[in-house]
């Protein structure tokens, strides 16, 4: 008979936490999906017609005639191969850390590579630099997948066929040839965007020796039209950056900088350090945004508003007004002299705008207002002007010198084209015949080119189409150097010879210059010399420092002090057009950066694929996202069956040009607005990619790059199965994350345990004895609400850390994706206005774990550091303990996934197995590889702990000083983390960072009446909302309308099954 | 007058038989594969590409063993050495000898000498030498006396129950930092192993660890 266990009553009262808007409605399916153990299809076979029975029988016949032929083989004859040479400072066994940089188009991310035995494993912040301060993201994570991704295996082609190097040295002499008969021309070159001076330096070159060749560079998503607001309002040769750091006043005006502005790490940095609030009377800052759909940013909002993007001028003009009024000046005047009177978009309360505006006055130079760089041109530049009227040049947003020279646009490269006079065009990365704008018709206008070349890291559709293809360089393969968004130099170390044998950008185009192949950095060293500005005899050590620490000291521009030239704003300002109507039939459409693939560079990478979106929790696919009420309006809908997504298929229509996509109906985004997430729909790049999203690229022309209006969904009646996380493992509505506003914080700064059951929690006792936990070291983790943004970077960093297999859209679908830590995203509040809190959920190492209790082989048991450890070589795979834990964190591996391609898992025992070579290299040799029918979970990176203690007992020699320094030992996630909103530590240092925010009154653990004493525990989240603000929300603990906890009153639980108790009745 | 037994009891003492037969089978070669010394590969003495001899180098030559096992105190694994390390010396001594003809070949050609392995945790076991042999365990303890093999053998059983005997009484195993790479050390006159193991074990802390995730990560 299944026991029932009387949890407490999930909230008759205060706010509900939703995740998904199933559960919001609590649709019969959703309840249903609920109260199993396990999801639908997790652990029964519905569709096999092998039946549990049938199976059990196979096998034991099986195992029978295993017995037979038990003679077995006794281990083979295995080798072990030394150097012949020993290389410097390898130490098999031991790993290297090197400096290196991700380039990114925005500015690169200075970072640490992690080798072992020559092999690059793992991509960590660099902890020198001021950008990263030891923090990174999911792409820098997830590049080093890249790296060995299969899909690169390429080789120099022509015309689809093989050639050897030597035609390709040819080829070289005879483009040269031909640009020096032309004085250049006849060539073009197009390229992507490394922010790399040293090809900036051979870009120079080349163009002196032929002066008439044309260089242009196209990025999907690079910036533009910021560069262009900022030199009109800030002079030429300028840009901007924020400083969220110095800001207690945000307005985020459709831009997304937690998230996919690619705010880089110092944003989020920025903004958690003024987020953090320890104890009552601690500064807070104040996020307000205005977007159309809810970002990472908005979610850590404080005040939301949503709008359409196409609105955002109309809003920010009022903006303007309203701070005139607040603070009024004469260059105000002036800007705002001939701004166009437009109507407020519906639904926004002008009391809204003009609270905020006194708000942001009343802060002056802490205050920052922020747009999506994507924007028209005079909303940036109106807002750059706003921010210098609050005065915040300087504090909140630094003025740099430009980091870039102009080049030609994709546009103009293509009016060359057509005009017919380029004869060899050469593409420098990127793809575009992929993603260049739909209106130029690419592909077509590429092949009309005589001779084609493109020089990629992975094969793309451009390779495909060109007329050579040149296999690339990985950034970990070759020499280079690139600048950090704070202008900063960088250098880009290679860790690894190439795997398939590339070539880099800068070699190439050395060698177009004429100059022999480069040997090494010998290319990056003349840009470094030039740069450095060392003498000849210190350049050796300056070179040696640049390449040990991975940046050039002191490299960071000065930020200018300028004055806003905001006559030059005014007469741009006209251009603002009103807010258009909301219409159905012609709808606003936003073409968004995925958040997993970025512009589609990652969609062969298959953590990134399977990695869930962090506000849809959608795997392996991309939808358009809708509201719901323009759902209603034109009747589609989402209906999730079993935990998977069945999403209406639309044919989307702009200009002209038609795609068919799912959608997917996303909470609090706007109405009559369609966010269209870029970088799916590659069926070229490789197997992860084929068959993945759709390509909403086909649509978005080089005018209409961010926004369009006229866009049409039509119903075509058919449906797409989507895989989304947001259901599986839920726990559900149980007081799990506990909010409170600063005057509710301040009143009562233990309120988390005045929520939900926490105040009637009897004095538990435990059933079994607790394990014995005497180590000298006690780990524990914490992590603060109020400044995680939801991202997601600690699921990429443990999938990279702890060797976590793919799993694919088939099994995730069956809810058996097998992330250690997840990141549960809670809604609260009407699904239209919602609020969002972000979580992550890993092992919580529980004091009395109740997993151990019914293992059968004692293959999950507690250590003497209090880690919930599980021995993967003992695990027999009766999935107890999973059943068992109440916070839903075991990952059972119900395939070998690390053996088979994910869509051969149901293939018979004696089909073929292995995994590619070069997969196999990106393991962790630290953490096993888990086969089929083992249990796993979250370990608090063991590994690294027991390196940390045996490399402090090798310090130590034949002293009794063990202990791990303090600070020296940090978790992948933690580590990854560029909130800092994980810390992981030793509970027996009193002084230790996780000591000390365990004591704090707002620390609390889930389900804590539960009496499973968890080492992970949560700091409340703390809002800072404005009460001036129309419909601000005062109240956010959901208490149990007790001020303070009165556990006594209910210290003796009635005999009868009460609701407050917490034990098991049959 | 019916029959007692239905018909099928006619073939019953066949199948009990066959059965048996089948379980003995099992007993006796379940028995032979894991019960004997083979199993942990206690003995197993490959044939090397070159015959290395480690009692001539170490007690005849009076080598350390860190001369060749360089990575043995940093690391977790302890390195087989370099060709180079070979040619250090025998560039100069034996530089002719055919019994080298192997090494020098690798020199020449670059490629390695493929030593054949002899001791092997298996791949979910998280062995690491460097913090054993600063620790005051010595070489001896897990490899048995290799100064005195001329062809290296496996003479320890390696299993699990083997490592944890250690663990739970390392003081059987404790010597002097400086005497762990010599093999032949014995406790001086007049203590014993115990006696002086259990005072490092107090003037060191040494607490080895017995839970799963010691060596299972």
């Amino acid at each position: 008979m299944k026991r029932t266990l009387h949890h407490p009553d999930s909230k008759p009262h205060g706010r509900t936490y939703w995740r998904s808007l199933g559960e919001y409605a609590k649709t019969p399916d959703f309840e249903e999906w609920l109260h199993r153990e396990f999801p639908a299809g997790a652990a029964e076979w519905d569709q096999d017609p092998l039946s549990r029975r049938n199976f059990l029988r196979l096998m034991g016949a099986s195992l029978a005639l295993a017995g037979l032929s038990l003679s077995g083989c006794r281990r083979p004859e295995a080798h072990l191969v030394p150097f012949t040479q020993s290389p410097e400072w390898v130490v098999p066994g031991k790993k290297l850390s090197f400096a290196t940089a991700q380039p990114r188009r925005r500015g690169a991310l200075p970072l640490l590579a992690t080798t072992f035995d020559g092999r690059p494993i793992k991509m960590e912040g660099n902890p020198l630099h001021p950008m990263s301060q030891g923090a990174s993201d999911n792409f820098a994570q997830a590049s080093i997948l890249d790296l060995y991704d299969p899909a690169r295996r390429q080789h120099l082609t022509r015309g689809g066929k093989k050639v050897q190097p030597a035609d390709w040295d040819a080829e070289i002499l005879r483009i040269r040839e031909e640009a020096k008969s032309t004085a250049g021309a006849s060539l073009a070159i197009l390229a992507d965007e490394p922010l790399s001076p040293t090809r900036e330096r051979l870009r120079m070159e080349l163009l002196r020796q032929y002066p008439q060749a044309t260089w242009a560079t196209y990025e999907p998503l690079a910036p533009g039209r910021d560069l262009e607001a900022c030199s009109l309002v800030f002079g030429d040769n300028s840009e901007f950056r924020p400083n969220l750091s110095a800001a207690s006043r945000i307005l985020s005006v459709d831009c997304d900088f937690l998230g996919s502005e690619e705010g880089d790490l110092a944003d989020t940095r920025g903004f958690s350090s003024g987020r953090r609030t320890r104890k009552p009377g601690d500064s807070t800052n104040r996020l307000y945004v205005v977007e159309p759909r809810f970002s990472l940013t908005g979610t850590m909002a404080d005040h939301r508003l949503r709008l359409r993007s196409s609105a955002a001028g109309a809003f920010l003009l009022e903006l303007a007004r309203q701070i005139r009024a607040a603070k009024p000046s004469a260059e105000l005047n002036s800007l705002l002299s001939q701004s166009p009177d437009l109507a407020l978009p519906e639904g926004v309360d002008p009391a809204w705008i003009r609270e905020c505006a006194a708000d942001l006055v009343a802060h002056g130079k802490n205050s920052l207002i922020l747009t999506g760089r994507r924007l028209p041109t005079p909303l940036q530049a109106l807002v750059l002007s706003l921010n210098s009227a609050l005065g915040s040049i300087g504090t909140t947003l630094l003025v740099q010198p430009r980091r870039t020279t102009p080049s030609s646009h994709i546009n103009s490269l293509a009016a060359k084209i057509r005009s017919g006079s380029i004869q060899t065009l050469l593409i420098l990365g990127g793809d575009p015949v992929y993603n260049a704008p739909a209106d130029l018709n690419w592909p077509a206008l590429q092949s009309s080119v005589p001779n084609t070349l493109h020089l990629s890291a992975i094969p793309n559709a451009t390779s495909q189409a060109a007329n050579w293809s040149i296999p690339g360089t990985h950034y970990l393969e070759s020499w280079g150097d690139a600048l950090a968004a704070d202008g900063s130099y960088l250098c880009i170390q290679p860790m690894i010879q190439p795997l398939w044998a590339g070539e880099s950008q800068i070699d190439l185009l050395s060698r177009l210059l004429g100059q022999p192949k480069p040997i090494g950095p010998a290319l990056v060293r003349e840009t470094f010399a030039q740069r450095s500005a060392q003498p000849a005899d210190k350049i050796e050590q300056a070179w040696s420092d640049f390449v040990r620490e991975g940046f050039l000291a002191n490299s960071t521009p000065a930020p200018a002090t300028k004055a806003a030239n905001m006559s030059a704003v005014a007469g741009l300002l006209s251009q603002i057009a009103s807010s258009p109507t909301e219409d159905p039939t012609s709808l606003e459409a936003i073409f968004m950066q995925s958040p997993a693939v970025d512009d589609g560079r990652y969609a062969n990478n298959g953590w990134m694929q399977e990695w869930p979106d962090p506000m849809t929790k959608l795997t392996w696919d991309n939808a358009i996202l809708i509201s719901s009420e323009t759902a209603k309006s034109l009747g589609l809908k989402n209906d999730i069956i079993k935990g998977i997504l069945v999403a209406d298929v639309v044919q989307a229509t702009l200009a002209g040009r038609t795609v068919e996509a799912p959608i997917v109906i996303a909470p609090g985004h706007a109405n009559f607005t369609v966010s269209l997430p870029l970088g799916y729909g590659q069926d070229a790049l490789g197997p992860v990619a084929q068959g993945a999203g759709f390509d909403a690229y086909r649509l978005r022309t080089s005018t209409n790059d961010y926004q369009a209006l006229g866009l049409e969904l039509k119903r075509t009646g058919r449906t797409r199965e989507l895989a989304v996380t947001q259901e599986h493992q839920v726990m559900e509505g149980r007081d799990l994350v506990r909010e409170a506003s600063v005057p509710e914080f301040e009143k009562n700064p233990a309120w988390v345990k005045t929520v939900g059951m926490d105040a009637h929690i009897p004095k538990n006792q435990s059933f079994y004895p607790n394990p014995k936990m005497d180590g000298m070291h006690q780990w524990a983790m914490v992590v603060d609400l109020s400044t995680c943004t939801g991202c997601n970077a600690c699921v990429t960093a443990c999938t990279a850390e702890n060797n976590i297999p793919v799993v694919g859209k088939d099994q995730v679908m069956k809810g058996r994706e097998m992330h250690w830590i997840r990141v549960d995203r809670y809604f609260t509040g009407e699904p239209e206005t919602p609020e969002s809190v972000s979580q992550p959920i890993a092992c919580m190492q529980c004091e009395n774990a109740p997993c151990e209790t019914v293992c059968p082989v004692n293959a999950t048991v507690h250590n003497d550091e209090g880690l919930n450890v599980m021995a993967y070589n003992r695990c027999i795979g009766t999935r107890y303990c999973a059943n068992n834990c109440p916070y839903k964190v075991r990952r059972f591996n119900f395939f070998d996934y690390n053996q088979r391609a994910i869509d051969k898992l149901y293939w018979g025992p004696l089909a073929p197995k292995g995994t590619e070579e070069t997969i196999k290299l990106q393991k962790n040799p630290n953490v096993t590889v888990r086969m089929r029918g083992v249990m796993e979970k979250c370990t608090f990176c063991v590994q690294r702990i027991e390196d940390a203690k045996i490399a402090a007992r090798v310090r130590a020699r034949d002293s009794d000083d063990l202990k791990i320094p303090r600070g020296t030992l940090k978790t992948a996630c933690q580590q990854a983390c560029p909130a800092e909103a994980i810390v992981f530590g030793d509970l027996l240092d009193e002084s230790s960072e996780v000591s000390q925010q365990r004591a704090l009154p707002q620390n609390y653990s889930l389900l804590e009446y539960l009496n499973v004493r968890p080492r992970l525990t949560y700091l409340g989240r703390i809002r800072n909302p404005n009460p001036a603000i129309p419909g601000a929300r005062t109240s956010y603990v959901t208490s149990h309308g007790h001020e303070e906890g009165h556990a006594e009153t209910h210290a003796e639980p009635k005999s009868d099954a009460s609701p407050h108790s917490s034990g098991g009745h049959p | 007058m019916a029959n007692i037994f239905p018909r099928f009891s006619n073939w019953l003492p066949i199948k009990i038989l066959v059965c048996l037969t089948i379980i003995a089978a099992s007993v006796v070669s379940g028995m032979a594969y894991y019960f004997t010394p083979k199993y942990t590969r206690v003995g197993y003495q490959p044939t090397q590409p070159v015959a290395f001899d480690h009692s001539l180098h170490v007690n005849q030559l009076g080598m350390d063993c860190r001369y060749c096992h360089t990575g043995v105190e940093k690391s977790s694994h302890s390195n087989v050495p370099g060709t180079q390390t070979c040619m250090n010396c025998h560039t100069q001594i034996k530089a002719q000898s055919p019994k080298l003809a192997a090494v020098r070949e690798s020199w020449k050609s670059g490629n390695p000498v493929p030593w054949v392995r002899i001791h092997k945790a298996p791949d979910y076991v998280y062995f690491n030498h460097a913090v054993h042999v600063n620790r005051g365990v010595s070489c001896v303890a897990c490899h048995g006396h290799v100064n005195h093999m001329e062809v290296v053998y496996h003479a320890k059983p390696h299993s699990m129950g083997w490592c944890l005997e250690c663990h739970r009484a390392p003081e059987n195993h404790l010597r002097p930092l400086d005497q762990v790479t010599n093999l032949d050390w014995e406790p001086p006159a007049g203590t014993t192993q115990r006696e002086i193991g259990e005072k490092f074990v107090k003037e060191w802390n040494v607490k080895p660890p017995v839970s799963c995730s010691g060596c299972h990560r």
